[in-house]
């Protein structure tokens, strides 16, 4: 993505100017500067508040008033069952986002790369989802999700399920698929139209020579489709990832972590220590923990991309 | 192959698009019946599949019982000032970036790599003292500084992409006749990027359209919720009919929808030239 955070990646071939004579090697900084002083103040600056915070107890209530307790909030939640459950949730539902909106995804993608009459209707339709706000999604999903009167059940029932009564929301076994079901079509858009983009970088030429050659569809995906394709659903993969470990609005107001913490991830988990039992601390610890785990899967993220473009003579 | 199995391999991927327009269209339009549906039908078995135009006076009765136009009020004026502010601040960095070597610059990259991955919620705690101080809590344009600050990371790299994508040439031969670097910047090379400055502002605008965390936790005055918290404020409250919530998420996502589908073609264009070029 760019060459300082992967040193592997193709350069733009023109030579870069230095600073012409006129200009003093201050100039970058007077570019830089108002946007890394910001960043400092609204993005640095609370992470380390936050970072402090995890070390002391402090209550919402009077925010100024801290005691140091070490590692004590760390300790609460290893030694806490429910913390273990969090984690899990919010594993779960991560690889579940990444894995399903990257397969519906390509699998649109692929059909909307196809000739037929209508396809730039046909694509623009389709990123509808991506375009519409979480909490009016959240908002009408919950209506379609109800028990009773939603048209999820009614659907069910006519398709000739047996029970179609599924309290969909309250119940600890199917909160998570409502979440995740929720979850898929807002974000599968996104990932079409990333791949589909990448599509239009497969050559021709070498799929037709593929075909010609006799290989069947499946082949023809995995010699020469998958490859050019692959850093971009590395990319795509890498951003659903944070992202899902991020989402709250939908996630909140659909079950507010619940029933029992089935859909409690860290980030409800976070807001929930916050601002419902008021422990500022300990929802400090939990955001840390956070920024841990997405630090963490961004340098995976570099690493295997650098190997692959190792192992393909890129350096 | 023959021609039969083709025409049939045809029709079936014609069905597959169709099938999945129809899930993507399902849920917006199911808004819209939901809002256009009785009060006595409302929990009908079964459901109500098509609108009741006659119903329609929901939207007139929203208006009057809820503050919706100055929801929508609010949550444009944020998306707006997100936009600017985003854009006017990522210029020139993500120039930067693209042109000049020099001391720091990896760290600045770095730094706005790794911003991507804070959520809001997470500083949600730190941020609400910091605006406290500051005597922006209960302002738009607070919610405008701190959206703004969760929005501009991604747009600077995604502008910083597009401008690796302009031969430099170009700037070279302004420079002879004498254009500063700055001119050079903003009558060169921005509109040589103007897809991706598109593609830039429609980021920043749906960011300050969509965002609830913080609006949520910074506005306590009625007056100047944005229509996401005012959406919200429905959930788990019963004495609103199910029609008017989904008559007023309608009137908060069909504006975004619409916009989104006039730009859309700048996006794509715009996000595989910058971001996700990879």
């Amino acid at each position: 993505m760019s060459q300082d955070v992967a040193p592997g990646a193709v350069r733009p071939a023109a030579a870069k100017p230095a600073a012409r004579p006129d200009e003093g090697r201050w100039v970058p900084y007077l570019f830089i500067g108002p946007l890394a002083l910001y960043l400092l103040l609204l993005q640095f600056y609370p992470l380390v508040q936050e970072l402090l915070l995890s070390f002391t107890s402090t209550s919402l209530l009077s925010p100024r008033d801290h005691t140091y307790v070490g590692l004590d909030n760390y300790r609460n939640l290893i030694a806490a069952s429910d913390f273990h459950q969090v984690l899990l949730v919010t594993f779960v539902y991560t690889i579940a986002c990444v894995v399903l909106a990257v397969g519906l995804g390509l699998a649109a993608a692929m059909l909307l790369d196809q000739p037929f009459r209508g396809r730039g209707v046909a694509r623009a339709l389709v990123t509808i989802p991506w375009a519409a706000p979480p909490v009016a999604v959240a908002l009408v999903f919950v209506w379609i999700f109800n028990a009773q009167y939603g048209v999820f059940n009614f659907v069910l029932r006519s398709l000739g399920f047996e029970s179609g009564q599924e309290n969909w929301l309250d119940s600890p076994e199917l909160a998570l698929p409502a979440i995740l079901i929720t979850t898929i079509w807002q974000i599968f858009p996104f990932a079409a139209v990333v791949i589909l983009a990448a599509l239009q970088g497969v050559s021709s030429e070498l799929r037709e020579a593929a075909i010609i050659d006799g290989a069947d569809r499946l082949s023809v995906f995995g010699a020469v489709v998958w490859p050019t394709i692959r850093p971009s659903v590395a990319l795509l993969a890498l951003f659903l990832t944070i992202w899902s470990i991020r989402r709250f609005d939908l996630i909140w107001l659909m079950t507010q972590g619940g029933p029992i913490g089935a859909t409690e991830t860290l980030v409800i988990k976070l807001y929930r220590e916050g601002f419902v039992y008021r422990d500022l601390g300990q929802a400090a610890s939990v955001g840390m923990i956070g920024v841990a785990i997405a630090l963490l899967v961004t340098f995976v993220y570099f690493h295997f991309t650098r190997r692959a473009e190792i192992a393909e003579g890129r350096r | 192959m023959t021609t039969a199995t083709m025409r049939w391999g045809h029709a079936l991927r014609i069905a597959a698009v169709l099938l999945i327009l129809a899930a993507a269209g399902f849920p917006i339009y199911w808004m819209f019946v939901t809002s256009l549906t009785p009060s006595a039908e409302l929990f009908a078995v079964p459901p109500r599949i098509l609108p009741t135009w006659s119903q329609r006076d929901v939207y007139e009765e929203a208006f009057r019982a809820i503050p919706v136009a100055t929801w929508l009020a609010n949550s444009a004026l944020i998306a707006a000032g997100t936009t600017v502010l985003s854009i006017g601040l990522a210029i020139f960095p993500a120039y930067a970036l693209s042109r000049f070597r020099f001391r720091g610059k990896g760290l600045m990259g770095l730094g706005l790599f790794a911003t991507q991955m804070l959520p809001e919620a997470m500083l949600v705690v730190p941020l609400y003292a910091i605006f406290g101080q500051l005597a922006l809590l209960n302002t738009l344009g607070g919610l405008v500084l701190a959206n703004t600050a969760f929005s501009v990371p991604v747009i600077t790299w995604l502008l910083k992409g597009a401008i690796d994508g302009v031969p430099i040439d170009i700037e070279e031969a302004a420079r002879i006749d004498g254009c500063t670097r700055v001119g050079i910047v903003l009558s060169i090379v921005l509109p040589l990027v103007a897809p991706s400055l598109a593609a830039a502002a429609v980021i920043a605008f749906f960011h300050g359209w969509n965002e609830y965390v913080l609006a949520q936790t910074f506005i306590s005055q009625e007056a100047l919720r944005p229509a996401s918290v005012g959406l919200a404020s429905f959930v788990g409250e019963l004495s609103t009919p199910v029609h008017t919530v989904m008559a007023v998420g309608l009137l908060y996502t069909i504006p975004a929808v619409v916009f989104y589908l006039f730009v859309q073609r700048y996006v794509v264009a715009g996000m595989t030239a910058g971001s996700v070029k990879g």
